[in-house]
């Protein structure tokens, strides 16, 4: 026991200590939150501002309306203009244009069928480029149709404002928000596959430094090659979970230098969001079963890892190959669980989150609709026992595999090879 | 008798005063030196019928050996003979198929007894990006030292190699020599009982070879034992005292040194003269001629006459003797002799458990 602890120390320690963890942990959220701000702000700012003329032969449009328009919506300019469309074909770049329409004379408010037009440009423009401009053009249709129609404001707005939204509550659970939990239930999900693949390729990777090292045999020496495994997987199971907590840290902190100096309305907006987690949703089981399931998580996984890793003969390759079908069992349970999302209660996310293989995921997708509201308590307790027994299982299946490939050299390992380890008599 | 007097003080922790003798005294007293001796004597290991078998190999097939405390026992085979398999029994790290090992007079305990052993494998190897004084101390404390102890004897060790510089560094920056150097402090730094070294030697420049030489003196010295795996049978000729051959699983050789060559000699003898040697000084059914120079010639003896015949007879040829040697066979013609007739490399065998 004493071993398995110096063992953790030392892997802790080593993993902590190198500059890769450090920047990782600062440079993860500063880039996820940056991309999301970025993409953000670079499309609300740019989007080329497109100057159309219009030739109108139809007789609708005028001058007074086009004005108008342009006023409300600043995205497109248009300009009526009174030229033969062949002598504007050929000018209109150098009168200042980005392209023109000319609207046929067989457009008729009466019509039921759609209209084609084609928006001619001076260079191609992107797929939704024609956008703001086809927008505006029918904003300015519709005020006309509506005046031909006899639709005035109060029709109009009868017409638009008089609608039916559905919002969902569950009369077991009226605190549950289906927002708020699909939010949390993503969030959560994805949080633990991307841990649970960034930690057991790094499992995987700690096992064979003993190999490509040579310093196998001489700790085997020394301690059992259970003790070593186990010690390697807990002490890298604390970095992922020491880094998980300085990400949560993190954004903890920025949440609240950005309450401190609300003066932008989307960071509002955000807190006003945040608050309304906190209300909808049982804070402290999300995040003991949070904790549950990514340890549970990893320790299944990371075993499956670390028997890969002890197999493979320093050949990345190979440690790779080998473990594609560990990895796909991840992709696996990431993909269902938007499925299992839209219906919660159902019999996918319900056995999903049972299985051993996918719990962790799909069950941490669930939690935040409402415990017991759509997770019963058996549930819960059938997936979290499942887990344990689960990660129980790979841990010995892998302490098999370990004590013979650590120490085997040259062999090409296959499932099958590792298979019949597995249940040789030690 | 004074002995016996200084036992009887340690083992009864009485005060009784030193002249006090009766029959009973007596009586006990050789019991307790029969017991001591008895248990001073305890060999370090004993390996008893061990076998180990692979699913293509019979690695191991009935070996019994026994080492006695503070021997420097060579453990000698071609590639493939099952030395590291044996080894990896003795440390703990396989389990054998049958046969028993006794470590210290009781059964191995392959969990408490390896803090009592030290192994430097044949495949080196440290963690490469670990700082050494660091990973030095690592593995130290995971053969049971408590950190306290485990400095003050890196300290110890690394100024008597000079390694003090190092302390800071990486393992990879090291040469293979300096590594080498490296991997042998952190073998026996925990003062083992038994230290196996598995080709200790191989990579080293002459200079490093010594160094480590006489640290295996001086530690078997001290009163630890030492298992020493080679090919190099120059090196075993000159340090060990006992030795043992294995060959294909099975142990061929069992004997001090000195003991296996006179087992293996040829009655070949090197004599030297002062005067030329003739043809009619070496026509004789004493002994048959192998070699001859002018002053020199190697005789093989035959079977029932003894050197002081061979001796006289020159005497009585009126020859003058400067040197009369034994030459016994070198470890290395042993070794092949015995090792030939078998395959060069190691077979497959289909192996029924």
């Amino acid at each position: 026991m004493n071993k398995i602890l110096l063992i953790i120390q030392r892997e802790y320690l080593t993993r902590v200590r190198k500059k890769t963890f450090i920047i990782s942990t600062i440079l993860f959220p500063v880039l996820y939150l940056g991309l999301i701000f970025g993409t953000g702000y670079i499309a609300a700012t740019s989007g080329s501002n497109l100057h159309v003329a219009v030739i109108d032969s139809s007789g609708y449009f005028d001058k007074g309306i086009i004005e108008r328009e342009n006023m409300k919506d600043s995205s497109s300019v248009l300009t009526l203009v009174n030229m033969k469309p062949e002598s504007l074909k050929v000018n209109f770049k150098n009168l200042g244009y980005d392209g023109y329409v000319v609207i046929p004379a067989r457009l008729n408010w009466e019509d039921t069928a759609a209209n084609y037009f084609t928006l001619q440009t001076s260079r191609t423009i992107g797929l939704e480029g024609a956008q703001p401009v086809q927008t505006k053009l029918n904003n300015i249709w519709s005020g006309i149709k509506n005046e031909k129609l006899g639709i005035d404001i109060t029709k109009k707005t009868i017409l638009e404002r008089n609608t039916i939204s559905l919002g969902t509550i569950n009369v077991n659970d009226t605190t549950a928000d289906s927002g708020v939990a699909t939010g949390i239930g993503y969030v959560s999900g994805f949080l633990i596959y991307i841990i649970l693949l960034l930690y057991g390729s790094q499992v995987m990777m700690g096992v064979m430094e003993e190999k490509t090292s040579r310093i196998a045999e001489v700790i085997v020496s020394s301690v059992k090659p259970f003790q070593l495994m186990l010690g390697k997987i807990i002490g890298i199971g604390l970095v992922a979970l020491t880094q998980f907590l300085l990400w949560i840290a993190f954004v903890f902190i920025i949440y609240n230098v950005s309450a401190a100096s609300v003066n932008s309305s989307a960071m509002g907006g955000m807190i006003g969001g945040v608050q309304k987690v906190f209300t909808s949703i049982n804070v402290p089981l999300i995040l003991f079963c949070f904790i549950f399931y990514l340890l549970g998580g990893f320790f299944f996984y990371s075993s499956l890892y670390a028997a890969i890793g002890s197999a493979v003969n320093e050949d990345m390759r190979e440690a790779q190959s080998l473990s594609f079908p560990i990895t796909m069992l991840v992709i696996i349970s990431i993909a269902m669980m938007s499925a299992a999302m839209k219906d919660p209660s159902g019999p996918l996310a319900v056995w999903g989150s049972i299985i051993p293989f996918s719990s962790p995921i799909i069950m941490m997708a669930r939690i935040p609709f409402g415990v017991p509201g759509t997770v019963p308590w058996w549930q819960l307790g059938a997936s979290m026992v499942a887990l344990i027994g689960g990660f129980i299982f790979t841990t010995w299946f892998a302490g098999k595999i370990y004590r013979t490939g650590i120490l085997m050299y040259g062999k090409k390992p296959t499932w099958k090879e590792m298979l019949k380890w597995a249940f040789k008599k030690s | 008798m004074l002995y016996c007097q200084r036992n009887w003080r340690l083992v009864s922790g009485s005060l009784l005063p030193i002249d006090h003798r009766s029959s009973k005294y007596y009586t006990f007293c050789l019991v307790t030196v029969i017991f001591a001796d008895n248990f001073f004597a305890m060999p370090i290991l004993e390996l008893h019928h061990l076998r180990k078998y692979f699913a293509t190999q019979k690695a191991v097939d009935d070996i019994s050996l026994t080492i006695e405390k503070g021997q420097i026992f060579g453990l000698l085979g071609p590639n493939g003979a099952g030395k590291t398999t044996l080894i990896r029994m003795i440390t703990g790290i396989f389990y054998p198929d049958a046969g028993e090992i006794k470590f210290d007079g009781k059964t191995f305990d392959p969990i408490n007894d390896i803090e009592y052993i030290g192994y430097m494998p044949e495949e080196r190897g440290l963690y490469k990006k670990m700082k050494i004084g660091e990973q030095t101390l690592y593995l130290a404390q995971l053969k049971g030292l408590s950190r306290h102890e485990a400095m003050s004897k890196i300290k110890e060790w690394f100024d008597k190699f000079d390694m003090n510089s190092w302390w800071n560094k990486k393992v990879e920056d090291l040469s293979k020599g300096m590594s080498q150097k490296l991997q042998f402090v952190t073998t026996v730094l925990h003062e083992p009982k038994l230290v196996i070294l598995d080709e200790p030697f191989s990579g080293l420049d002459p200079v490093n070879t010594n160094l480590i030489k006489d640290e295996i003196y001086s530690l078997s010295q001290k009163g630890a034992t030492i298992i020493f795996s080679t090919h190099r049978m120059e090196q075993v000729e000159e340090i060990c005292d006992h030795i043992a051959l294995v060959n294909k699983g099975k142990k061929i050789l069992d004997g001090t040194v000195k003991q296996v060559k006179h087992d293996y000699k040829e009655n070949l003898f090197r004599v030297g003269f002062s005067n030329k040697l003739m043809a009619e000084h070496l026509a004789i059914h004493l002994f048959e001629v192998i070699k001859k120079t002018d002053h020199e010639v190697v005789i093989k003896l035959d079977p029932g006459f003894s050197n002081n015949d061979v001796l006289q007879y020159f005497i009585h040829k009126g020859l003058a003797i400067e040197s009369f040697n034994e030459i016994l066979p070198s470890l290395n013609e042993i070794f092949i002799r015995l090792v030939e007739g078998s395959p060069v490399t190691r077979q497959f065998q289909q192996v029924t458990a």
